[in-house]
């Protein structure tokens, strides 16, 4: 039984961050105010560009192309939502499009329609001291991005809650005119929000293609930017809550994998597609039951026009 | 002014949208093959696979080779025309319907079922497994709008959700459970049963094409969701709660019931597409959706500018380029490359003040028009 729970703490701990740096940027994003649906999208070119520059530069360099990656389509969210007043909604899910498709794209025409050639994966890290003991040793050997995952959501709340450049980031969200009247540029705080949030959503894709497996895979992220959007909600747009929300899901998929290698039955009494769709219900149930008491930002997806232009 | 010039003038910013995403994507192809030739080639080879092998039919006067590419083309403008009007019913009364895919999913599921296991006269049976599917899309997406109503629920966060739970359950649990295929021992066999021969939608060239009753459906639905929108009151009184629910209020319009009538309308509408998919084309549902046929429809409608004729009109256009994509396999350009165009094109139209701009400051420079007084 403990090496059961042993092996689905490992295997949650080797998939979640992606999840969380994900859940993190979209964090980051729409508490500034801008709707980011284009997580999914930034995850797969982060994905993607980390895995074809880990075929020629060391993993560990190729995890930043692939933050650039998600940084640049971010970019081109951030100029057209906030220098073009575009529809936010409809700017993420149009660059989700061109993800989806230009990687395809670029995957047939330069790899194999399947996914890139195998990278070295990661290193894998030991912590010395915790190899012996059982339920802790699941802590050891996973990559840094397992760590810092681990590590980034408290900064970041941190940051958000306690410092004067995360209350700009906030009050910018939240009511960008007063924001604008005490002298804080919305435009000038939004640019790096958002961009960091696809820096963020890059690095998360990157985990999946460096870090969980050794390849990019055509179907990567396979919807965990929209999970990593369920997360955000269900924690609340809050970085610590997302972290959380993301960790659950992420060990909630992990038991699910577990469950069908090694207790089969369990999943004829309940089958795998309820275990799929439990992170969206639950976000569902949540936000019904918090109804419009939801902790979404004020000005979130309102493209603001300052006054006297 | 005729009707021309400011119907051109309207949609002026998705044919530029459009023609720059052309350009982006050739230069795309020619750059990462270092070949300017291949990639004439492949928009050749596109627009042949669209519209038929014109270059071949000329040559050999066989018919087929045109009424195939037009079925094909048109299957895929059936679904498109259906998805995109699913979108921008949904944005008369000021909702984002994300929702399309799963609602899609939930038709196709029902459509699929009544397909196979009801035995109803030839006539009436595909008519029935359409109706269910709209009913089952109407209530899918009935549940967005009464959360958003009664919980204040924003409709993005809860479409998307209810998109995956719908993936999840039809495909993850009722296509591989208990609707998985019985009829026969193959076990190599994915998808559920496949429909009785009753239940297909009838094609219209008989052998020469798979151009099937959905097509026309579409252009129909089209036209009628015009017709609603700018002929009823009751779709008048849907417009004016996109435009403003409380003057809407005010003026004494019912907004809780037009947000669900229209939402459920809207549902009904992704539904038909599932049905048209599972009894025109696959004759089943199979292991999975496929291809983003509902997130497709979020292009398509913002590309026809919520227009329910310009959706028609986008869902044509990219139903030729899908179409014609499969013959630029050949080339070795992945079949799914005309949904690149269709991304890029969205992407350009949702930077549509850039366009606005750009275009004032040309009109700026020629001769100065009159301002053309809006209706």
């Amino acid at each position: 039984m403990l090496e059961v729970i042993e092996a689905i703490l490992f295997s949650t701990l080797d998939y979640a961050p992606a999840l969380i740096f994900a859940a993190l940027g979209a964090v980051l994003s729409e508490r500034s105010g801008i709707v980011n649906i284009g997580v999914e999208g930034m995850m797969r070119v982060g994905a993607f560009a980390a895995a074809v520059a880990a075929l020629v530069v060391p993993t560990g360099a190729a995890v930043g192309a692939g933050m650039l990656a998600g940084a640049a389509l971010a970019s081109i969210h951030a100029y057209l939502s906030i220098r073009w007043r575009s529809d936010q909604v409809v700017s993420g899910m149009a660059l989700n499009l061109v993800a989806l498709a230009g990687v395809t794209f670029l995957l047939e025409t330069r790899y194999s329609p399947t996914g890139t050639p195998p990278i070295a994966q990661l290193q894998r890290w030991t912590v010395g001291g915790i190899d012996g003991v059982p339920l802790l040793r699941a802590l050891s050997g996973h990559s840094a991005m397992t760590y810092l995952a681990l590590v980034v959501p408290a900064v970041f709340h941190l940051a958000l809650f306690r410092t004067a450049a995360g209350l700009r980031i906030r009050a910018v969200g939240e009511k960008p005119l007063a924001a604008t009247t005490l002298g804080i540029s919305v435009s000038r705080l939004r640019y790096p929000t958002v961009i960091g949030g696809g820096l963020l959503a890059g690095l998360g894709g990157a985990a999946l293609s460096t870090a969980t497996l050794d390849r990019f895979e055509q179907h990567m992220p396979a919807g965990l930017g929209f999970i990593a959007l369920a997360a955000m909600v269900f924690g609340r747009w809050t970085p610590l809550g997302a972290f959380g929300a993301a960790a659950f899901f992420a060990g909630g998929n992990a038991l699910r994998i577990g469950l069908a290698s090694s207790v089969p039955r369990v999943l004829e009494i309940v089958p795998q597609g309820f275990l799929l769709a439990l992170p969206y219900l639950l976000t569902l149930l949540v936000l019904a039951a918090q109804g419009t008491k939801s902790r979404a930002p004020a000005s979130l997806g309102i493209p603001f026009e300052a006054e006297g232009k | 002014m005729g009707m021309f010039p400011s119907l051109f003038r309207a949609a002026l910013p998705s044919l530029l949208s459009i023609a720059l995403a052309l350009l982006v994507c050739f230069i795309a192809i020619a750059v990462s093959r270092s070949d300017l030739s291949i990639a004439a080639n492949a928009y050749l080879q596109m627009l042949w696979g669209g519209l038929g092998d014109v270059p071949s039919f000329l040559g050999s006067g066989n018919w087929s080779l045109l009424t195939r590419a037009w079925g094909e083309s048109a299957a895929k403008a059936a679904l498109l025309t259906f998805t995109g009007l699913a979108v921008s019913v949904a944005f008369c009364v000021g909702l984002f319907n994300i929702g399309a895919q799963g609602q899609m999913t939930v038709g196709a599921i029902v459509a699929a079922v009544i397909g196979a296991k009801v035995a109803l006269p030839a006539g009436l049976h595909p008519a029935v497994a359409i109706a269910g599917a709209a009913g089952a899309g109407a209530l899918y997406a009935l549940l967005p709008a009464v959360l958003k109503v009664r919980r204040g629920v924003h409709e993005v966060i809860s479409t998307i959700m209810l998109n995956w739970v719908a993936v999840s359950l039809v495909e993850n649990w009722l296509v591989v459970g208990p609707l998985r295929a019985t009829a026969s021992g193959d076990l190599s066999r994915s998808g559920t049963d496949e429909i009785l021969p009753t239940a297909e939608l009838p094609r219209l060239l008989g052998s020469l094409s798979r151009l099937n009753a959905g097509f026309p459906l579409a252009v129909l639905s089209a036209v009628g969701v015009w017709f609603w929108l700018n002929r009823t009151s009751n779709g008048f009184e849907a417009r004016a709660v996109g435009l403003g629910m409380e003057a809407a209020r005010t003026a004494g319009i019912d907004v809780r019931a037009r947000v669900y009538q229209t939402m459920a309308f809207a549902g009904a509408l992704a539904g038909i597409a599932g049905a048209v998919w599972v009894l025109g084309t696959e004759y089943k549902f199979p292991a999975t959706l496929g291809a983003p046929y509902g997130f497709d429809g979020i292009a398509i409608s913002l590309i026809g500018q919520n227009h329910p004729l310009g959706v028609g009109a986008a869902a044509i256009f990219f139903g030729v380029l899908r179409a014609g994509g499969t013959r630029m396999q050949l080339l070795g350009v992945h079949k799914s490359f005309p949904e690149l165009i269709q991304g890029l094109a969205l992407l350009f139209v949702a930077g549509r003040l850039i366009w606005d701009s750009v275009l004032r400051r040309s009109a700026k420079r020629a001769v100065p028009m009159a301002e053309v007084p809006r209706a």
